[in-house]
């Protein structure tokens, strides 16, 4: 069983506190035999996890920390069929950045992702251009709409 | 079909360099432009030859010179090193750059390199009909204005605006305007001919892309949006892994149908059954006994002949057959006659040319009968698929696979040419990047990749050996060339190459061109093979007279019979191997599948493993050493030798030891 302080998590809204905060409305009937705590932040109601559970949670599971919101991806993040503009590219070859560049892809250009699988397929204007997962993974984008990129230039 | 731009030829008043991206139907102005037909390829990189000719414009004479296909100005890769040659070589040329109109963009990043070499150019502005398909139109008129030198809008397939351009050949000018507006001056004026990428380079080229940006503002504009053709959508789907899966299986099935049943069954029926064995065989036998006459006579056998078209192995609709008996190169000596030095020098003649191991018997049925018709079926598709667009598509498809070998995709063109002829094969690993890859592709080459001449040969013995064995062959030799690239790969130092690779809009293929590109290639084919089996003919007539075939059949006897379990005949099949592989396997065609096969399917099986793996072709050998060294050749030629014994006699010893 938890112990009074020790930390519990709102499965709905995230919110941390401890027991002795847990925002039972007074006078509910159940009284001190009811199990469940109550969110103060969103008033969800739900049994505190076991503490095995939580230690296991601790040790183990991935960081809950909600991701930031954010408007650049490697393309192979993209799904099939997204527009994009190329923002950078990381490869530390200069010669793989020059290829790209030579086919039209440098920073600013649009491209639309057509296919992930077996290789990358991206159109640069006219140009079809097959690359491999790592060398996708290497493209940071942005998401653009579709009919801005209808356009050849930027 | 191409010459050297130093041929011989009137003095030309001007020179005129084709230039341009690959895929922008430099060849076909080219070829409208003096005349003359070339190789028009879709797969970037196959043309690295490049060809000259010659037209008179407005009174002028003119040396024409077709480059290969680049993006850029630098040396980095064989076809770019080519073309920046042959710029360099033509000092004081005209430059025509020749752009596809859809890919505007591309194709001002090359003009603005060119520029930097300030001499005086036109543009071409090519394929303007797809242009017009995808709803995109250009400003000619400003373009010309803001590049300053004439841009001429054409479609050279059908011929539209080549009079223009032979016009605007005299109002070439130095694109002046282009360099001026560079803010960082290229450091030299000349080609750059360093490899290495350097930062420059790069950072130059994002200038040159977004002062292009500029230009296209002011001349692009796209008025409907597209709508994709049946082309395209086929081209998509060629590279998805569910639709790309099978139209790759389609295409697998057509070509084992097309090159493996009818190359290899009926074409070759045809001209060995029909046309050498009934009458051109007879005939040089006659007309070889009428002039040098000794006293033999020749036996008769019976030859079947069936023709068919096929369905699948085995079955077909058969559409006329006969038996027939015709003269045989063997033949008896009559009883008593007299063997005077007069009559055996005839007959040394006499079998040189049609005896058992006669040129014409031997060496050219061989040739024409066997290895034609395959190789032409093979080409022939090969071409289509070429010109379709398809095959970079293919690089696509099998890239993942291709990297567990230490290749990447674009090594799938290589090993499916090597289907059909491993020495021409050889000879394209050039358009691979990094010497790793080549060195690579050219072992599993010669080791795992059996040419179409072997193929339809091994076909034949697969015939004789139940369905699990042949799959067990299929499966084998798989699994080796995986194993021993990916060995490879991890033994040999170096990096492999990045897989970015263009592909390139599908295309139906057009029939001229392909023809004359199947020609050419069987040209070059019939110049190196035929040669070849003349040559291994005539060593093999040589050992046979003077009975070295028995000592060298003694020789190899321990590892043939002992280690492979072979009859000890066989080992002069290896040895035939060693000048011909494909002449090696047909000599056993002939132990395990003619009318006295003395093999059992099990030894069928043993001989098959080895002579697939066997040294390739004498003709391999010596372009292995061209293209990597001597001594990269020898330490592969060693390799595969060995390589091919111990497999064949691992299979021989599992074989027995399971109780097959």
């Amino acid at each position: 069983m938890s112990a009074p302080n020790d930390y519990l998590h709102c499965p709905l809204c995230g919110f941390e506190f401890i027991k002795q905060q847990s925002a039972c409305e007074r006078g509910c009937p159940l009284g001190k035999y009811c199990r469940l705590v109550c969110c103060p932040n969103c008033h969800y109601e739900f049994p505190p996890e076991l503490r095995v559970v939580s230690w296991w949670r601790r040790l183990f599971a991935p960081a809950a920390c909600p991701k930031p919101p954010r408007d650049l991806f490697s393309l192979s993040e993209l799904n099939e069929g997204d527009h994009a503009e190329l923002v950078r590219l990381t490869s530390e070859k200069v010669s793989r950045r020059n290829t790209l560049a030579v086919y039209g892809l440098v920073p600013g250009s649009r491209l639309v992702l057509q296919q992930k699988r077996p290789s990358f397929v991206i159109r640069v204007g006219e140009t079809e251009l097959a690359l491999e997962a790592d060398i996708a993974g290497e493209l940071v984008v942005k998401r653009i709409a579709a009919e801005g990129a209808a356009n050849l230039t930027s | 079909m191409s010459a050297s731009p130093t041929t011989q030829h009137p003095p030309a008043e001007q020179t005129l360099i084709l230039v341009g991206n690959p895929n922008v139907g430099k060849s076909v102005l080219f070829s409208k432009l003096t005349g003359k037909f070339v190789i028009i390829s879709n797969y970037p990189g196959t043309t690295v030859e490049i060809t000259t000719g010659h037209s008179t414009f407005s009174g002028k004479t003119c040396a024409v010179i077709d480059s290969p296909g680049v993006n850029e100005l630098a040396a980095r890769t064989e076809d770019a090193r080519v073309t920046c040659d042959v710029l360099r070589d033509h000092p004081e040329a005209t430059l025509v750059q020749v752009a596809d109109a859809k890919n505007l963009r591309r194709a001002l990043l090359l003009t603005m390199q060119l520029a930097e070499l300030k001499r005086p150019m036109v543009l071409v502005l090519n394929m303007m009909d797809e242009l017009d398909k995808v709803g995109g139109h250009i400003d000619v008129r400003k373009l010309s204005e803001l590049l300053g030198i004439p841009v001429v809008p054409t479609i050279a397939i059908a011929r539209t605006g080549i009079h223009l351009l032979e016009k605007s050949l005299d109002q070439a000018a130095v694109p002046a305007s282009l360099t001026a507006s560079l803010k960082t001056q290229q450091t030299s004026p000349t080609v750059t001919t360093n490899l290495p990428c350097q930062e420059e380079d790069y950072q130059q080229n994002i200038e040159r892309l977004s002062y292009i940006n500029e230009i296209l503002a002011q001349v692009y504009t796209r008025v409907r949006p597209r709508k994709p053709t049946f082309a395209q959508q086929l081209g998509w789907w060629a590279t998805q892994p569910l639709r790309g899966t099978l139209l790759l299986a389609l295409i697998l099935y057509f070509t084992f149908w097309f090159v493996g049943l009818l190359g290899a069954g009926t074409f070759v029926n045809f001209f060995e059954n029909a046309v050498f064995g009934r009458h051109i065989n007879p005939i040089a036998i006659r007309v070889v006994d009428a002039a040098l006459p000794f006293p033999h006579q020749h036996r008769h056998e019976a030859s079947e002949y069936k023709l068919d078209i096929p369905l699948a192995p085995g079955r077909g609709i058969e559409l006329f057959s006969s038996t027939q008996q015709v003269l045989s190169p063997a033949y008896t000596i009559e009883p008593g006659a007299a063997h005077g030095w007069w009559n055996a020098v005839i007959r040394f003649i006499h079998d040189f040319l049609v005896g058992e191991y006669g040129m014409i018997t031997m060496a050219l049925s061989y040739g024409f009968a066997i290895v034609l018709p395959i190789v032409t079926t093979f080409f022939l598709l090969f071409s289509v698929l070429e010109d379709s667009g398809y095959l970079s598509r293919l690089a696509v498809m099998v890239n993942r696979i291709f990297r567990a070998m230490g290749l990447n995709g674009k090594a799938v063109l290589p090993m499916v040419l090597g289907l059909g002829c491993d020495t021409m094969a050889t000879m394209t690993t050039r358009i691979l990047e990094t010497r790793k890859e080549r060195v690579i592709t050219t072992l599993l080459l010669a080791l795992a990749v059996p040419c179409s001449a072997q193929l339809g040969v091994l076909m034949a013995m697969t015939a004789r050996v139940s369905w699990g064995a042949a799959l067990f062959w299929v499966a084998l030799m798989v699994a080796i060339a995986f194993v021993v690239g990916w060995l490879a790969a991890k033994l040999h130092g170096g990096a492999s190459s990045d897989f970015i690779l263009e592909l390139p809009p599908m295309r139906r293929p057009e029939l001229g061109n392909v023809v004359v590109k199947t020609l050419a290639r069987l040209e070059w084919y019939l110049k190196e093979v035929i040669p070849l089996f003349v040559l291994g003919t005539a060593i093999l007539f040589f050992f046979d007279k003077l009975n070295l075939l028995e000592k060298i059949t003694c020789f190899g006897e321990p590892i043939v019979t002992g280690w492979l379990g072979l009859p000890r005949e066989t080992a002069n099949a290896f040895l035939i191997g060693f000048l011909r592989r494909d002449y090696g396997a047909v000599y056993l065609l002939d132990a395990a599948t003619g009318p006295n096969a003395t093999l059992s399917p099990h030894q069928i099986l043993v001989s098959m493993v080895t002579i697939t793996l066997f040294m390739p072709c004498i003709a391999t050998l010596f372009m292995i050493a061209r293209e990597l060294g001597k001594r990269t050749a020898a330490a592969i030629t060693v390799f595969v030798f060995v390589f091919a014994f111990f497999v064949g006699g691992l299979v021989h010893h599992l074989g027995r030891w399971i109780g097959l």
